[in-house]
């Protein structure tokens, strides 16, 4: 202990590790954050085990355990402070509240039942129980575990399969006739508003009645179709009783999804796992958002960023080029340079406040009065959708662009500018092939830095046309195609909408982190390509130096 | 000449410019045609780059002008434009109203009659004969101007309510409106049959209440309700009192109020008497207070606000006030009447009063012939409007509030067109202290909807702006020290080679989306910090603490041992001591709370201070912002530290100084303008936040600046409200002007940021 102690305060390290630890404090925040939501979001999907608790009072418990803690006890010494545990009983319509906690002293008795059955259900969210007979037709066809349930699993794929075939006839065909039968009644009201002759007006209308008419006598058609379908599916239905004494009969074609946890396998898990992360991508929402799938939220959002960068990218691309290569520069160029760069700082919702006061209702309000004047007072454009929250999410990345590409052409070397000219190419070829290639990278850079900010904004899309729950997709088979004017869904607003909106945030909770994950997921990997893109320009420049 | 420019590329380029000019040239026709087509197609390339650039640049710019557009008619004075009105041959009528298309004017005459008249050509759509007179007189009529209701009043004693009906009906495309009147039964008030000089009358389900004064000095009260007896049969209950005994002065003036539980008397001494009458059985004088702007002169009229609740008081001396009922702090049950808002008087005696059927707007007339358009929240006298020298004893609003109709003595009828659009919307109302009613005292309110019709919305923007700052203070005080000292170790003390991932690992934090990070705050922080608010505390003591303990651990290790390490690796020790210490501090907090706050913090905090904790809290959100507006000063921070040209660092190095001395006095001081520019986009950042504000805080609009509660913040508020803001009305407007209020802001703040740093890159140039 040779070191004074002012000695080593004057030498300044104590300061210098002050300021490490501020660094490592960030670091720490960054990444217990990703931590946090991957170990939330990824563990969710595994598949736990059901374990039976036996209360003093007698009551029986079935369920998931989910968390462990000290009980909150005021004035209580720490060491005689007991424990809880919060279990998932599920069965949200038998016992009214998905979770319950538990006083760990209260528990005499924990067992893990080899027959207990969890059944992922297209409503009510899961259930927890045994099953004890499956009917047909009101007739017991199986009873006792074992054969109830190869019954039920016989049984099974052939009520999902009947309803996969109900969703195509709701959504898909009936959708069709219904899309066609809207046509055709604003086309008839286009006629009776517009068509001054009568005689003309009179055939078209006759014709389209008769359409209409038809439609109606296909949708009739298909909706009896459906009938048998679901007729079908009711004959078969089972009997599950619930810890506690409770019994529930539902019909078979509920179920989506029905294993024995405490039977599983390594394997056998791994294999639910994926599955159920496959579902998550591919499916639709089920339950107000808080199960099944994400896939129209991320279908929306990448179709609004590819929309969004093909706008963004020739419109900042253009006007960076005018700013370096054709403005004359000077003060005027170097104050809307600035006024461009700040742009960037100006925060989204005013952005999105301008996208609804001039795209949706100035824009889009007069695109319906100039060709949709039929479907009014219903408005076309002149509500959010898809077009206008592109547009937005376009003006508020067009500076990001704007800068990267500026950035970029100032990079490439006068010399190479100066031989092209030098040799007689003109302004533009010298542009178009020595400029823009050598460009590219940072172009590139610029446009993918544009989308990750655009698929993580929500607030302007919140205002422009983004909603919880879209019935139609933005891309879809009828002419023509595209469909801008629909609204969408977004992954963001996913986040928010079923974590803050959602009249079961508890249970919603793990379908949050798991979008979450998947957003931040995506956002980093769009970060990642934008700086290794922008490294490899640095390098090439580099070496492209002569 | 042009054979030679064609050549030469190919034979001098690069090997990748060459591939791309000979398939050019294989497309091409002759060598002339070329040249043109080159000039031609250069020359095109420069107009459409031009324009396009020209445009776009425009349209952003566009944005701005947008936004100021959609807030100008908030500011737009209010107009009037007189109408040409028919002649009337009827001179006295005793009530006046419009309807809502304003088509159809109706009186209430002397002669027992209520007319409708044409307003465009004057003649008489319908003529209605009261039955109930029975031969008696038709002495004084009410209207309370909202309502197509009249209350006659007769020589006999009696009130005849009436209910006047308009039936729009559309044939082919025009419009027809068809007035009806509805008669009641006639109500005896006076049981001894003397004529009602003037009344008050009020029905409400079945409930009658009224008064009427019979003689200067006489003010009689009258109710009348259904009562339902134990076996189910209802009867009618009547009750008369007469209030004259404790009246000192004559009435000049009554009013009674649609709740039916004020009635109030304005007196020629210039007194107002407050009678409750919600037990009609039992009414007593409350109060009697002076009402009027100059003492000495009489009450000349009385009337309500829409809504009940505001008594406009219009005096002999031409004074016109608002009062409000205001509850007593110390006894809920008085509510004594104060003057809240006072208006520009007439120059002579009020004569009418008429209020707005839309907002809290009303009109007044006097003696003189002039009207005043005032509203009532904003405290402004909006317009007069003058007709000419003679009295005006009656005056309506129209019920869409676009018009105002008068009479004046002479029968002479006087219409004008209004356009007030945002009435309500001053620089005081949107940023100052308003006494809205229901209120004690004038405060800074934001309440832009609720359930109720007769609601009036609030629209301060103070609350918001005081949120959005608080919100950006509290993540400042996290993020501008932390990432500041950040960036002075990342760029002064760092191993380069570590400095290169951690740099882009920090970069990527501001790729976050906030709605991310909105939701772990509110999700998972808000709940978690709430069991642990004394280890925060804890936390911010212990950690810098641990910092300093562990450098002088470090000092302790033996030179040869701590001389392989190479500077710059202190964090690879740090960054898991850091941790543990959190570890530890939020273990303890349960043995904190235990011992200093009973065991709970919140509950704590409650009882001894009165401050609720609201799990949602500003120190949620200023950890969240702070996570969002780190990486963005960290980056700007770093970037002027590194740029501080090394032969200053190497100068004052090797003069002797060590590596702090030369970090604080040589490297800070050069790059002071940087972490200005840091600083201040960190704060615009942090100002137009809006997820994280929307999800974090519980967004309720008050002005408190402790961090246990939360707020509601400009950006949050315009995403919540906006898709509910009806286009072109007034919070639609407003919610545009807290959005410009934004965009001035940032864009302010971020140019101040941006010059800045250019003065910095030039001054970095010289030295």
């Amino acid at each position: 202990m040779n070191v004074s102690f002012g000695k080593f305060w004057k030498s300044g390290d104590p300061f210098i590790w002050m300021t490490g630890g501020a660094l490592a404090l960030s670091l720490i925040m960054i990444i217990s954050l990703i931590v946090i939501v991957a170990a939330n979001a990824l563990g969710y999907y595994w598949p736990d085990r059901l374990v039976q608790v036996t209360l003093k009072d007698g009551t029986e418990l079935l369920g998931q355990r989910i968390v462990s803690e000290p009980i909150p006890t005021p004035d209580t010494p720490a060491a005689t402070v007991q424990s809880r545990t919060e279990f998932q009983v599920a069965n949200r319509d038998l016992y009214g509240a998905d979770f319950r906690w538990v006083n760990d002293a209260d528990i005499t008795a924990r067992s893990f039942p080899a027959e207990a059955l969890l059944f992922e259900r297209w409503e009510w969210g899961p259930l927890f129980g045994f099953l004890t007979t499956v009917t047909q037709d009101g007739k017991v066809i199986a009873e006792g575990f074992a054969r109830a349930w190869d019954k039920f699993q016989e049984i099974h794929p052939r009520t999902q399969e009947t309803l996969e075939r109900i969703h195509r006839i709701e959504r898909k065909e009936i959708g069709d006739i219904n899309y066609a039968l809207e046509h055709a009644r604003l086309g008839l009201k286009r006629i009776q508003t517009e068509e001054r002759d009568p005689a003309r007006a009179a055939k078209y209308v006759t014709a389209l009645e008769q359409e209409i008419a038809t439609l109606q006598h296909r949708y009739a058609e298909k909706a009896a179709e459906l009938k048998t379908l679901y007729d079908e599916n009711a004959r078969y239905r089972f009997l599950v009783r619930a810890a506690g004494g409770k019994e529930k009969e539902l019909p078979v074609a509920a179920v989506v999804r029905a294993f024995l946890p405490n039977q599983l396998s390594w394997w056998g898990r791994f294999k639910l796992y994926v599955t159920r992360l496959v579902e998550f991508v591919w499916d639709d929402p089920r339950e107000s958002n808080t199960e099944g799938g994400v896939f129209p939220a991320i279908f929306g959002t990448v179709i609004m960023v590819l929309i969004m960068s093909m706008m963004v990218v020739p419109f900042g691309v253009i006007a960076a080029l005018y700013l370096r290569e054709y403005a004359k520069q000077g003060p005027m160029v170097r104050a809307v340079r600035i006024a461009v760069n700040n742009l960037a700082g100006v925060p989204s919702i005013v952005f999105g406040v301008f996208g609804l006061g001039f795209f949706v209702y100035v824009l889009g309000g007069g695109i319906d009065r100039l060709f949709y004047p039929e479907a009014l007072p219903t408005p076309t454009y002149g509500t959010g959708g898809m077009l206008w929250a592109s547009l937005t999410l376009a003006l508020l990345t067009v500076p990001v662009v704007i800068v990267a590409t500026e950035e970029s052409l100032s990079s490439i070397p006068r010399e190479w500018r100066e031989g092209s000219l030098a040799l007689g190419a003109t302004k533009w070829e010298t542009i178009r092939k020595i400029v823009l290639p050598g460009a590219l990278p940072g172009i590139l850079t610029g446009m993918i830095l544009a989308m990750a900010r655009g698929a993580g904004e929500v607030a302007p899309l919140m205002i422009t046309g983004v909603v919880k729950l879209a019935p139609t997709l933005p891309l879809d088979a009828h002419a023509p195609f595209f469909h801008l004017e629909r609204k969408f869904m977004h992954l963001g607003f996913h986040i928010y909408d079923v974590g803050f909106q959602s009249p079961n945030v508890e249970a919603a909770k793990p379908m949050v982190f798991m979008t979450t994950m998947l957003l931040i997921g995506i956002i980093l990997l769009l970060n990642l390509t934008a700086i290794i893109v922008r490294n490899r320009l640095r390098n090439r420049l580099r070496f492209g130096t002569f | 000449m042009s054979d030679f420019q064609q050549v030469a590329p190919q034979e001098i380029s690069s090997p990748r410019v060459n591939a791309r000019t000979s398939a050019s040239k294989k497309k091409g026709a002759s060598p002339r045609v070329n040249l043109r087509w080159k000039q031609l197609t250069d020359k095109a390339a420069g107009v459409v780059i031009t324009a396009g650039g020209i445009a776009i640049i425009a349209s952003i710019i566009l944005i701005l002008f947008v936004i100021v557009a959609e807030t100008l008619p908030l500011w737009y004075a209010p107009t009037a434009q007189p109408t040409p009105t028919p002649a009337l041959e009827n001179p006295h009528p005793l009530v006046v109203g419009v309807d809502e298309y304003q088509e159809i004017v109706y009186f209430a005459t002397a002669a027992g009659t209520i007319e409708f008249r044409s307003l465009t050509d004057g003649h008489i759509l319908q003529r209605f004969e009261i039955a109930g007179l029975n031969g008696q007189q038709v002495t004084s009529a009410y209207r309370d101007g909202i309502q197509h209701e009249v209350a006659i009043g007769t020589s006999g004693g009696l009130i005849i309510p009436l209910r006047l009906v308009f039936t729009p009906k559309f044939v082919d495309g025009k419009r027809a409106i068809t007035p009806e009147v509805r008669e009641g039964k006639p109500l005896q008030i006076d049981e001894q049959g003397r004529p009602l000089t003037s009344l008050v009358y009020s029905e409400n389900g079945g409930v009658v209440r009224a008064a009427a004064l019979v003689g200067p000095r006489t003010l009689l009260f009258f109710s009348q309700q259904e009562k339902t007896s134990p076996l189910g049969e209802s009867s009618l209950e009547q009750s008369r009192t007469d209030l004259s005994p404790q009246l000192k002065s004559d009435v000049t003036a009554l009013a009674l109020d649609q709740f039916q539980s004020n009635l109030l008397a304005g007196t020629a001494s210039g007194e107002l008497y407050h009678w409750p009458v919600d037990e009609p059985e039992k009414v007593q004088l409350r109060q009697t207070f002076s009402a009027v702007s100059t003492p000495g002169t009489g009450i000349s009229v009385l009337g309500w606000l829409i809504g009940g609740r505001s008594l406009i008081v219009g005096d002999a001396s031409g004074g016109v006030n608002v009062w409000v009922q205001v509850r007593n702090e110390e006894n809920s049950q008085d509510t004594p009447y104060r003057k809240a808002h006072q208006f520009r008087s007439h120059r002579t005696q009020v004569t009418a009063v008429a209020p707005s059927p839309r907002d809290k707007g009303f009109l007044t007339a006097d003696v003189g012939g002039t009207v005043l358009v005032h509203h009532s929240t904003s405290e402004q006298t909006l317009l007069e409007l003058s007709t000419g020298t003679n009295s005006l004893p009656l005056l309506t609003f129209a019920p869409k509030a676009n018009g105002a109709l008068t009479v004046d003595s002479h029968g002479q009828l006087f219409r004008w067109d209004l356009h007030n659009l945002h009435p309500e919307i001053t620089l005081k109302t949107l940023f100052g202290k308003v006494w809205y009613e229901g209120y004690e005292k004038p405060d800074y309110t934001w309440q832009s909807s609720s359930g109720t019709d007769d609601f009036e919305p609030k629209f301060s923007l103070t609350p918001l702006t005081y949120g959005t700052m608080k919100g950006t203070f509290y993540a400042l005080l996290l993020a501008v020290p932390l990432s500041i000292c950040a960036a002075i170790y990342t760029s002064q003390f760092m191993h380069p080679r570590i400095r290169s991932v951690v740099k882009p690992t920090v970069e990527v934090m501001a790729a976050l989306p906030s709605v991310v990070l909105g939701f772990f705050a509110g999700l998972w922080l808000a709940p978690r910090i709430e069991k642990i608010v004394p280890a925060v505390f804890l936390l911010v003591i212990a950690l810098p603490l641990v910092s300093l303990i562990a450098s002088f651990v470090w000092r302790l290790i033996p030179l040869p041992v701590r001389s392989r390490l190479r500077p710059g690796t202190e964090l690879a020790f740090l960054a898991p001591l850091l941790l543990l210490t959190m570890y530890a501090c939020v273990s303890l907090s349960g043995y904190i709370d235990t011992i200093f706050f009973n065991g709970s913090f919140p509950q704590w905090l409650y009882t001894t201070t009165g401050v609720q904790y609201d799990p949602r809290n500003s120190l949620v959100v200023g950890f969240a912002m702070g996570f969002a507006v780190i990486p963005i000063i960290y980056t700007i921070a770093e970037d002027a530290f590194s740029n501080v040209p090394q032969h200053l660092i190497s100068g004052s190095l090797a003069l002797g100084a060590t590596r702090w001395q030369t970090a604080i006095r040589v490297v800070l001081p050069t790059a002071s303008p940087g972490l200005f520019s840091a600083v201040m986009i960190g704060f615009g950042r942090a100002v137009g936040e809006t997820m994280i504000v929307l999800m974090a805080t519980g967004n309720t609009p008050v002005m408190d600046f402790s961090p246990f509660n939360g707020f509601r913040a400009l950006s949050a508020n315009i995403a919540v409200e906006i898709p509910e803001a009806p286009y072109g009305g007034t919070l639609y407007r407003v919610l545009f002007l807290a959005a410009l209020q934004l965009f001035v802001l940032t864009f302010l703040v971020n140019t101040v940021a941006e010059i800045v740093r250019q003065r910095l890159r030039e001054r970095y140039s010289k030295i």
